[in-house]
């Protein structure tokens, strides 16, 4: 009973966006033929009792999720003349307006500066550290529980960490930049550099999902595989390369779609750190959305900036999973 | 950092001969100390910047930069304690978090044992509807959420924020429960149940102590999202009497004039430090509920 992270029982196991889309849970566990035959009905087991457990969830998801959103995309159908004014039907007038505002498309802008940059940072320190993490045994396990640090806490603490690290005039960056004769730039205050900062800050609330992924694909690996390599003197970086990142690279996958779901719909860091500032410079769409809502009170065109990010996610996920497929080794 | 000196034995599965130089151990060394010092750099320095201002007075935080305070002091923490802001913020915090732990385990367990151990007409169609809207991200429903809560008159209690977060963790925990739930042979129940047991008995006595690992998991996993949950919070509440410390640590940081850093950071500190020491009591629960349940 006691769960482990036995290596053989997790190779034979699907991955994980596999599982998400097309396996049902029942398929999760390992089984035996016995329980893939047709479930007896448990003893005592009321025709009603299975609904009874099971409606209750259904009704709060429905209610804080499920309805939400789709009311939510039949809404941005809809717009109020001003402010208090009954909402009237409109069509796609909503979407045709954003598709024609500069704004919009300087905000799509930045977030695909966001993502992308997020996504390069993310992976290659998530690949750094897990390969890091992988070799810590014996007195250093500890390390893999303390890097889960970053994910226990608020965005909004994140936020006021690294406003405290990248502050122009006492953050230890520029004070350490001094040392060797830098002068740091203003940082958040800077429209230059304040997407960098968030980038980072956002990286570091992510990373920790990402990097326990990885070292969980990592830990999957047959160990011959670099045993292999090593007789065959391949050198590291061509063992990560050619070994250890072809065989990750399902892990490898939903990482990119966590850390790009994360930065796409992620509204929390970049409101903390700078509400969309300095000049805009790092408005992305979900704060741009949060002005159009609470800011202007243009509701039914924030609905229709949430519909237009959620494609969007969905979009980018389908790429990803097509992309791998070609990158995959078969077998 | 003492990281590097510690010796790492099978750390690699390099098939090394006898006679390896004291040099090649002392690279294996750094190959493998050096990026784990970086790693414990990348995640402890926000948090060891923020210790170091919080220690700090408002003049020292612009005239002493070092990293360790010349004279530490524990000013800031008595400011912050003592201002009702946050002494409210944080029993919200607590309310909301114990309110949607509990909902979420009420109402996500009972489903997830349906869905594992009953066959019924329509299950797959409602686990669908239970576990499919985790995609939904919060920025998806935070408008439509804000709007539904101003009709039905919800806006700006705690109650509204524990159902809210309740509804978006109860997919996670069915699907951890699950799970789990599906380790645990039949074989024990039907036992119990040839006995006379009936489901209430089993669950109380046989299900639920197998289940306390995933239970302690969502449990930790509920109470996370509701002390740190924060877009959410902002658009739900008006008031100070229902924020919880993430919203209040977000005002602090937007009051105008000259930043009290030593104040902000200590209010972070005391925000980020009961979680971190639940859940380093629980962690090894946690970890096991999560590699056991939905990892598999």
């Amino acid at each position: 009973m006691t769960p482990t992270l036995e290596p053989e029982t997790q190779a034979k196991r699907p991955s994980l966006t596999r599982k998400l889309l097309f396996r049902s849970p029942r398929s999760k566990s390992p089984k035996s033929p016995k329980e893939s035959a047709a479930q007896p009905a448990m003893i005592g087991q009321g025709k009603l009792t299975p609904y009874m457990f099971s409606f209750p969830a259904v009704l709060v998801v429905s209610a804080v999720l499920a309805y939400p959103v789709l009311a939510g995309i039949y809404q941005s159908l809809f717009r109020a003349d001003e402010i208090g004014l009954p909402e009237e039907w409109v069509g796609f007038q909503n979407y045709s307006d954003l598709f024609n505002d500069g704004d919009f498309y300087a905000a799509l802008w930045r977030t695909a500066i966001f993502v992308g940059g997020s996504l390069v940072v993310g992976l290659t320190l998530g690949l750094f550290f897990s390969f890091a993490l992988f070799r810590a045994v014996g007195g250093l396990r500890w390390m893999r529980a303390a890097t889960l640090a970053p994910y226990l806490i608020s965005n909004v603490a994140a936020a006021v960490m690294f406003r405290l690290i990248f502050n122009g005039d006492l953050g230890v960056i520029n004070n350490w930049l001094g040392y060797i004769g830098i002068e740091g730039p203003a940082w958040l205050a800077d429209t230059r550099w304040s997407m960098v900062v968030v980038i980072f800050s956002q990286v570091w609330t992510d990373l920790p999902l990402t990097i326990l992924l990885l070292l969980g694909g990592l830990m999957t690996i047959d160990k011959s595989y670099f045993d292999a390599a090593l007789v065959d003197g391949a050198s590291p970086w061509k063992r990560a390369r050619h070994v250890t990142i072809p065989l990750l690279a399902p892990q490898i996958v939903v990482s990119t779609v966590w850390l790009s779901y994360s930065t796409l719909t992620g509204l929390g860091v970049v409101l903390a750190l700078t509400g969309g500032g300095p000049l805009g410079s790092t408005t992305t769409l979900a704060m741009e959305l949060y002005n159009t809502a609470f800011r202007r009170l243009e509701f039914n065109q924030a609905l229709a900036m949430a519909t237009v990010i959620l494609v969007l996610n969905a979009l980018l996920t389908l790429l990803y999973v097509r992309v791998s497929r070609r990158f995959q080794v078969p077998g | 950092m003492a990281v590097v000196s510690t010796p790492s034995p099978a750390a690699t599965a390099q098939p090394v001969g006898d006679q390896r130089s004291s040099l090649s151990k002392f690279f294996r060394r750094i190959r493998i100390g050096l990026p784990l010092t970086l790693l414990g750099l990348w995640t402890f320095l926000p948090f060891l910047v923020t210790l170091s201002v919080s220690l700090k007075t408002r003049v020292e935080t612009f005239s002493d930069l070092g990293l360790i305070p010349d004279e530490p002091n524990l000013d800031a923490y008595r400011e912050v304690i003592s201002d009702p802001t946050f002494t409210s913020a944080f029993t919200n915090s607590v309310i909301v978090g114990i309110g949607t732990t509990i909902l979420t385990i009420i109402v996500g367990v009972p489903a997830a044992y349906a869905f594992a151990r009953f066959n019924f007409r329509g299950r797959n169609l409602i686990l669908l509807f239970t576990l499919l809207p985790r995609l939904v991200p919060s920025i998806g429903v935070l408008v439509p959420l804000y709007r539904l809560a101003v009709t039905l008159g919800a806006l700006d209690r705690r109650l509204t924020l524990i159902v809210v977060y309740a509804g978006t963790l109860i997919p996670l925990a069915v699907w951890l429960m699950v799970g789990f739930f599906q380790q645990i042979p039949r074989e024990i129940e039907e036992a119990a149940a040839v006995d006379g047991a009936s489901l209430f008995t089993r669950l109380r006595y046989i299900v639920m102590p197998l289940a306390s690992p995933a239970l302690i998991t969502i449990a930790v996993l509920s109470f996370r999202e509701a002390w740190n949950e924060f877009t959410l919070v902002l658009v739900l509440t008006t008031s100070p009497d229902t924020r919880t410390l993430p919203f209040a640590l977000f005002k602090l940081g937007q009051s105008e004039g000259i930043s009290n850093f030593p104040a902000e950071a200590a209010f972070a500190i005391l925000t980020v430090l009961p979680f971190i020491l639940i859940y380093s009591r629980v962690e090894k629960y946690v970890v096991a509920g999560l590699t056991s349940g939905g990892g598999k």
